[in-house]
C-alpha cells in the first residue's frame, strides 16, 4: 500500500509561539490513521497544514510520493485532501444542497443544483444518514450538521479524509455510529486521519496511531498492541494523580431553579421548564450534547441573557432571574464561562484591570472620584501568584498575552477573590491540556470544600463524571434524569439521546 | 443591524491570533508591538497622508513652496489668535467624538448638536432670561443642555428600537440645519436685515479675550480637557468604560453598569459638541448665524482618531487641525481654493492613519 | 386634484431612481459581507463625473451617465483596497471616503468651474401606444429610459445574486467567510468585485440626479441621499424587492415636497424639507419595532475576514 500523505519536518509558529517543531506524519490509503494528543499538542495545526490553511514555515509536503506545495484550501482539494474540522464550515442560512454545490463548484446554478441533489441523495443512502438536501442547515442539529460535512466532503471525492476531533460534539451512540462509517471508508480505499484526544476511541478503531506532544510527534504505534497506560503516557507527559475530594456532606439549598424558561429571539424553545437544585458544598454536573439549551443556561445563571418565565433563586437574595444588575451583583455569583474571552475578559485590558473589575464597587481600589492603581496591581500580583498564573512577563501586560490555560486561572483567580457561594462553570477546561486542566479541577474542588455550591455545565463526559456529586442530564431544554455518585457512564448515555 | 457597529469593531481593535497566506505572502496577525514601533508607523503614515495632500494641493495650483510660506505665515503671533479661537470648538468637538468612540457609540450627529447647542445659547439671549452676570454661564449650561439632549435622541432610539446610531445622528444633523434655518429665516430673524441671521448678541453675552490673544471660548475648551481627562483616566466611570469598550458582554457580567455609564458618557459627548456650538456662536459670530456648524463632524472624527480617543492628546491634534483650518482658509482668500479641500485632506490623513494599523497588526513574510 | 396626483406620481419614479439603484448597489457590496457607507460619496462622484462629462461632450448623456458609473467604480477601488486588503474598521474607511469624496468633488467642481450650469438631460422614452392614454400613460408609459433601465437592473441583480454560482459565491462569503475560504473560493476577490459592482450602480445613481434630474451641478447636491439609501438597504433586509419598494416610497415622498408648495398649501418650507429625513427614522423606528431579533443581515457583515481562530 502506497503513501497517501506524507508530512515531513513541519514548522509552524504564531507570532513567535511554537505551535508545530519539526512534525512529522504519514498516512497510508485504506487505513485509519489516529492522531492522538491532548489540547494544544499541535494536532489541529497539523492537519490545518496538511488542508492547505496553514502554510508551514518549514518543512515538505508529499502526497503519492510527490512533493507538493499547497497555495490555499483549493489546492489541498485538488490533491484530494479532505478535511472536517471542529468547527464547521457550513453557511448556516443556506441548504445543504446549497452548501455542498459552493464546496464543489459546477458551471451553472439550475443544473448544478439538480446534478448535486441527485449525487447528495445517493451518498446520504450509502452512508445511511437521514439528510434532506433541501433543508436549511441552521434548523439541523449538530450531528445532522456533521454528517452535511462529511457529505460534502466525499462529494468532492476525496482520497485523503481529516477528521477533527468528530465525536466531541455527538453523544456515545452516535460517536459509535460515525466511527463505524469512518472504518468502512477506510476498507474502501481511502486514506483516513482521525484527529482525537480520546484514547478509547484510538484503541477501538485505529489501525496506527501517532501521538503528538508540544508540536512534536513523539511516537507511532500500533494501538492494539500497547496499553491504555502506556499510551496516556506518551500523550501527556506524565501521570496525573485525580484530585482528593471527601463525600459530599449535605448542606442546605444555595441554588434553585425553577421552571426555567426561554424562548430565543428567532423563536426556537431554548430551555423548557428546567428544574434542578444546588446544595452548599456539592458539584452538580449538568451533561448533555451540546445544542440543548446548556449555552442558554448557563448565560441565564450568569446574567448575560434574560430568562422569559421561570425562577433561580438564590439563597438569601431571592429570585434573580428578572433582577436588576444590583441585585445580581449582590447574589455574587461566581462564573467562568465556556468562551473566556468573549465573555470573561477583555483582552486588551491588562491583567490588574482584568482582576480588579471584580471589587471595585467596594471600595477596595478607590473612590468614585481617584481609582487607586497601586492596590490593583498589589492585589494582581498577589493572585498571580496564588493561582500559579504562568507566562506574566509583567503584571500590567494585554490579558490577551496569556495562553488558554492562564487565562482560565486569570478568570477564576478573579471569580473566586469574592469567596462566592454560588459558582457556574460551562466548559472550565475546554481547549486546556491536561495539568491546566488539572488545576481547575482541583480549583473547583476546593471551592466545594469551602461550601460553595457550583453548577458544572460541560460536554465532557469523563469532567461531569469525575468532578460531580449530583448529576443532571440535559436534553431539548430540560432536565431528563438525575444520577447520584457513583454515576453510571451507559445509564447517563442512554439518557442523553432519549427524547421524550 | 444593531450589533452593526460592534461588529464594524472599536476604532482601534485588537484582531484575534491568525494566519493568512496570499499565494506566496504570509500575513502573520501580531500579538503585540511595542509602543515606539506603532508611534513610528503611525508617524511615518501621516507623513504619507500629508505628503499625498501637498502633491493633490500642488495640482490643483499650489506650488508646495508656497504652502510652506503660508504655512509659516500662520504661526506667526498675529495669525496665532485666530488659530487659538479655531482651536477651541475643534478641542470641543474632538472631545465629543472621542468620548462617544470610546465606549462604542458613533456619534455622528456632533453638527446637529452643535447646532442646538447654538440654539440654545441663542435662546437664552433673545428671550433675556437671567441677570447679566451670570448670563455667560446660562448660555453655556444651556448649550451644554442642548447638544446633550440632541444626542440621547438617537441613543433613546437605539437602546428601544435598536435604531443604528451611524444613520441616526448623520441624518439628525440635517434635520436640525433645516430647524435652525427655519428659525433664522423666520420667527428669530433679525428685522434690520436681510440676512438669515439673530439679533446681535448684548456686550455681556460675548466671549471676549482674556489677555494675550487668548479668547475665553479656548478657557471653555481647556477646561473641557481637564474634565474629561479627569473622567476617563482617574474616576471610576472612567475605569468602567475600558470593559465597555473593550468587551461590552463581559462588562455586563462583571457587573459593570453598561447602561447608566453609556447614557452618560454619550450625554457628555454631546455636551461638549453643545459647547462648540456656544463658542462659536458667542466669540467671533455674536450672534446666530447659518454655517457655524459646517465641516465639524468629520474634524471631530478625525482629531478622535489621530488621538486614539485620549482627551489630553485630543488638545493638541486639536491645536494642529486648526492650524490647517486656517491654512485652508488662507488658501481660499488668497488662491480660490474652495474650503471642501480641508476635509479632502482631513479624509486622506484619517486613511493613511488608518492603513498604518495593517501594518502594526499584521507582520508580511515571503514564503518560497 | 386628479392633475395634483397625476403630476406628483409622474415625478415619482424620477425622484425614485436614485434611491433605487443605490440600494441596490449597497445590496451588491454588502452581500458580500463589507458594510459600505460609502453611497453618499459615491454618488458625488457620478453626480460630479455625469455632469462634467454632459459638460465636455454635449448632447451625449448616454456617454455621461456611463462616465459616472466608471468614475464611482474607480474610487470604490480605493474603499475596497482599504477594507478588503488592509483590512481597516469599515465604518471608518466608509466616513472617510464620503469625505475625501465630498472634498474631491467640491475642489475639481469649483476649480473646473461646473458650478450651476445647465446640462442638455435625457429625453423621456414614449412607450408607444400606451404613452397616449390619458393620466396613466403619463405617469407609467412616458419616463426617461433610466427609469426603465432601473426596473431591468433590479431583476438583473436578483438572478446574479440567487441564481447564479458567483452569486451563491458572494452570499457565502457574506455569511459565512470562512465556510467559502475553506471552500476554495477567494474571500477578498469575491469582495472586491462585490464593492466594484455594486459602486458602479451607485455612481449610476448620482448621475442620474445631476444629468437627468436637476440638469446641473453643485457641490454636495445629493444632501444625504446617500444615507438615506443605506437605511433603506436595512429597511429591505438585503433584498432587492423591498428595496425597489421602499426607494419607490421615498420616491413619493420627496416628490410630493415642491408639489405641495405649488399648490398652494400653506406649510413651512424647512420643516417640510426635513420630511424625507424624519421619514427615514421613522421608517427604523418602525423596523426596529417589529423585529424581535432583527436580522436578516449577511451573518459576517462588517467583520473583516481572518483565516482560523487559533484560541
Amino acid at each position: 500500500m502506497s503513501l497517501a500523505l506524507q508530512l515531513v519536518g513541519i514548522r509552524k509558529s504564531f507570532d513567535g509561539a511554537l505551535a508545530l517543531d519539526g512534525a512529522s506524519f504519514e498516512s497510508q490509503a485504506g487505513e485509519v490513521h489516529a492522531l492522538l494528543g491532548e489540547n494544544g499538542a499541535g494536532k489541529s495545526s497539523l492537519m490545518n497544514v496538511a488542508a492547505g490553511l496553514y502554510a508551514p514555515d518549514a518543512g515538505s509536503i508529499f502526497i503519492d510520493g510527490v512533493a507538493v506545495s499547497l497555495s490555499g484550501p483549493a489546492a489541498a482539494r485538488q490533491h484530494g485532501i479532505g478535511m472536517v474540522h471542529q468547527h464547521f464550515k457550513l453557511v448556516k442560512p443556506f441548504t445543504v444542497a446549497e452548501n455542498v454545490l459552493l464546496a464543489n463548484r459546477q458551471p451553472h446554478f439550475s443544473s448544478g443544483m439538480r446534478d448535486i441533489r441527485a449525487t447528495i441523495e445517493k451518498q446520504v443512502a450509502e452512508l445511511k444518514f437521514a439528510i434532506d438536501p433541501d433543508r436549511r442547515i441552521d434548523t439541523m442539529t449538530v450531528a445532522e450538521q456533521q454528517q452535511v460535512e462529511i457529505v460534502k466532503v466525499l462529494v468532492g471525492g476525496v482520497r485523503i479524509l481529516i477528521l477533527d476531533e468528530p465525536t466531541a460534539v455527538l453523544t456515545d451512540a452516535e460517536a459509535i455510529g460515525l466511527l463505524e462509517i469512518v472504518q468502512r471508508l477506510a476498507r474502501s480505499g481511502t486514506a483516513v486521519v482521525l484527529v482525537t484526544h480520546k484514547l478509547h476511541e484510538v484503541k477501538r478503531y485505529a489501525d496506527v496511531v501517532t501521538i503528538m506532544r508540544g508540536g512534536k510527534t513523539v511516537a507511532r504505534l500500533d494501538p492494539r498492541q500497547s496499553s491504555a497506560a502506556q499510551l496516556t503516557e506518551l500523550t501527556v507527559g506524565q501521570t496525573l494523580a485525580l484530585p482528593e475530594r471527601t463525600p459530599h456532606r449535605g448542606g442546605p439549598t444555595r441554588l434553585n431553579v425553577g421552571a426555567l424558561t426561554y424562548t430565543r429571539g428567532d423563536g426556537r424553545s431554548m430551555l423548557n421548564n428546567l428544574s434542578f437544585y444546588v446544595r452548599a458544598g456539592e458539584i452538580y454536573g449538568i451533561a448533555g450534547v451540546s445544542g440543548n439549551g446548556q449555552a442558554e443556561l448557563a448565560e441565564a445563571l450568569i446574567g448575560a441573557i434574560e430568562s422569559s418565565s421561570g425562577e433561580i433563586w438564590l439563597d438569601g437574595v431571592g429570585d434573580i432571574s428578572r433582577a436588576s444588575q444590583a441585585k445580581r451583583r449582590e447574589a455574587a455569583i461566581a462564573a467562568i464561562p465556556a468562551d473566556r474571552y468573549a465573555y470573561a475578559l477583555a483582552g486588551s485590558l491588562p491583567i490588574t484591570d482584568n482582576l480588579a473589575v471584580a471589587q471595585i464597587r467596594s471600595g477596595r481600589y478607590g473612590s468614585l472620584i481617584r481609582l487607586d492603581r497601586s492596590a490593583t496591581r498589589r492585589d494582581a500580583a498577589i493572585a498571580v501568584r496564588d493561582y500559579d498564573v504562568q507566562g506574566v512577563r509583567s503584571i500590567n501586560q494585554k490579558a490577551s498575552l496569556l495562553s488558554g490555560g492562564n487565562a482560565q486561572k486569570l478568570v477564576i483567580a478573579r471569580e473566586f477573590s469574592r469567596a462566592p457561594e454560588v459558582v457556574v462553570a460551562h466548559s472550565p477546561s475546554r481547549g486546556l491540556d491536561a495539568r491546566a486542566c488539572a488545576a481547575v479541577h482541583q480549583s473547583l474542588i476546593e471551592a466545594r470544600e469551602r461550601g460553595a455550591a457550583i453548577v458544572l455545565i460541560s460536554e465532557d463526559l469523563d469532567e461531569i463524571l469525575s468532578l460531580s456529586d449530583r448529576i443532571g442530564v440535559m436534553t431539548r431544554g430540560a432536565i431528563a434524569g438525575e444520577f447520584a455518585r457513583p454515576a453510571d457512564r451507559q445509564a447517563i448515555g442512554r439518557a442523553m439521546v432519549d427524547h421524550g | 443591524m444593531d450589533d452593526l457597529s460592534r461588529q464594524a469593531g472599536p476604532l482601534i481593535s485588537p484582531a484575534p491570533s491568525a494566519s493568512r497566506r496570499l499565494g506566496r505572502l504570509n500575513l502573520d496577525v501580531r500579538q503585540d508591538l511595542a509602543p515606539w514601533k506603532q508611534a513610528v508607523f503611525v508617524g511615518a503614515s501621516l507623513m504619507s497622508g500629508l505628503a499625498i495632500s501637498i502633491a493633490i494641493l500642488a495640482l490643483a495650483g499650489i506650488a508646495p513652496l508656497t504652502l510652506a510660506s503660508e504655512l509659516a505665515g500662520v504661526l506667526t503671533t498675529e495669525n496665532l489668535r485666530g488659530v487659538l479661537i479655531q482651536a477651541a470648538p475643534l478641542i470641543l468637538v474632538g472631545l465629543s467624538a472621542s468620548l462617544a468612540f470610546r465606549i462604542g457609540f458613533w456619534n455622528l450627529g456632533i453638527e446637529g448638536q452643535m447646532v442646538f447647542g447654538g440654539i440654545f445659547a441663542a435662546a437664552i439671549s433673545i428671550y433675556d432670561i437671567g441677570p447679566p452676570a451670570t448670563r455667560l454661564l446660562l448660555m453655556g449650561a444651556a448649550a451644554a443642555l442642548g447638544g446633550a439632549l440632541w444626542v440621547l435622541l438617537p441613543v433613546f432610539l437605539k437602546i428601544r428600537f435598536r435604531v443604528n446610531e451611524i444613520i441616526a445622528t448623520l441624518l439628525l444633523n440635517y434635520v436640525a440645519m433645516y430647524f435652525l434655518f427655519h428659525l433664522l429665516y423666520g420667527a428669530w430673524q433679525d428685522s434690520k436685515t436681510a440676512f438669515p441671521q439673530s439679533s446681535p448678541f448684548r456686550p455681556f453675552e460675548r466671549l471676549t479675550d482674556i489677555g494675550y490673544g487668548v479668547n475665553s471660548g479656548l478657557v471653555i475648551a481647556i477646561a473641557g480637557v481637564l474634565a474629561a481627562g479627569w473622567l476617563i483616566h482617574l474616576s471610576r466611570i472612567g475605569f468602567y468604560t475600558r470593559f465597555i469598550s473593550a468587551n461590552p458582554r463581559m462588562a455586563k457580567i462583571v457587573g459593570v453598569p453598561v447602561q447608566a455609564t453609556t447614557v452618560w458618557i454619550i450625554a457628555a459627548s454631546g455636551a461638549c459638541a453643545g459647547l462648540a456650538g456656544f463658542v462659536n456662536v458667542a466669540s467671533q459670530e455674536g450672534r446666530l448665524t447659518q454655517s457655524y456648524a459646517n465641516g465639524y463632524v468629520f474634524s471631530g472624527v478625525l482629531i478622535a482618531f489621530l488621538s486614539r480617543n485620549d482627551p489630553i492628546v485630543v488638545a493638541i491634534v486639536g491645536f494642529l487641525i486648526a492650524v490647517l483650518f486656517i491654512t485652508g482658509q488662507t488658501l481660499q482668500v488668497f488662491y480660490q481654493i474652495p474650503f471642501t479641500m480641508v476635509q479632502m485632506i482631513e479624509a486622506i490623513i484619517v486613511m493613511a492613519v488608518a492603513s498604518s494599523e495593517f501594518l502594526i497588526r499584521h507582520r508580511i513574510r515571503w514564503i518560497r | 386634484m386628479i392633475d395634483f396626483l397625476v403630476n406628483w406620481l409622474a415625478n415619482a419614479p424620477v425622484t425614485a431612481v436614485p434611491y433605487a439603484l443605490a440600494a441596490l448597489g449597497l445590496i451588491v457590496a454588502e452581500r458580500s459581507g463589507v458594510l459600505n457607507l460609502t453611497a453618499e460619496g459615491l454618488m458625488l462622484i457620478g453626480a460630479l463625473a455625469g455632469a462634467g462629462t454632459s459638460l465636455l461632450f454635449v448632447g451625449h448623456p448616454a456617454v455621461a451617465l456611463l462616465v459616472a458609473m466608471v468614475a464611482a467604480s474607480i474610487v470604490s477601488l480605493l474603499f475596497a483596497a482599504l477594507v478588503v486588503v488592509l483590512r481597516i474598521n469599515q465604518v471608518i474607511a466608509g466616513l472617510s471616503v464620503v469625505f475625501f469624496c465630498q472634498g474631491l468633488t467640491g475642489l475639481i467642481g469649483t476649480l473646473a468651474k461646473w458650478q450651476n450650469k445647465q446640462l442638455t438631460g435625457l429625453a423621456p422614452l414614449k412607450i408607444w401606444p400606451l404613452s397616449e392614454i390619458p393620466d396613466i400613460g403619463r405617469i407609467f408609459f412616458m419616463q426617461d429610459p433610466v427609469v426603465y433601465l432601473t426596473i431591468l437592473i433590479f431583476f438583473a441583480v436578483n438572478f446574479l445574486l440567487f441564481k447564479t454560482m458567483l452569486g451563491l459565491r458572494i452570499r457565502a462569503v457574506g455569511e459565512n467567510p470562512a465556510a467559502a475560504d475553506a471552500a476554495g473560493i477567494s474571500v477578498a476577490l469575491h469582495r472586491i468585485l462585490a464593492i466594484v459592482a455594486g459602486s458602479s450602480l451607485i455612481g449610476l445613481a448620482g448621475g442620474y440626479i445631476s444629468v437627468v434630474s436637476v440638469k446641473l451641478w453643485v457641490t454636495g447636491m445629493t444632501g444625504g441621499r446617500g444615507w438615506i439609501a443605506v437605511a433603506l438597504v436595512v429597511f429591505a433586509r438585503w433584498a432587492p424587492r423591498p428595496a425597489l419598494a421602499g426607494a419607490l416610497l421615498f420616491g413619493c415622498i420627496e416628490a410630493l415636497i415642491p408639489h405641495i408648495a405649488a399648490a398652494g398649501i400653506r406649510v413651512p418650507q424647512y420643516l417640510m424639507l426635513m420630511t424625507p429625513y424624519l421619514a427615514t427614522i421613522a421608517v427604523m423606528i418602525w423596523v426596529g419595532a417589529k423585529d424581535a431579533r432583527g436580522s436578516q443581515e449577511p451573518g459576517a457583515l462588517g467583520q473583516p475576514h481572518v483565516r482560523e481562530e487559533r484560541r
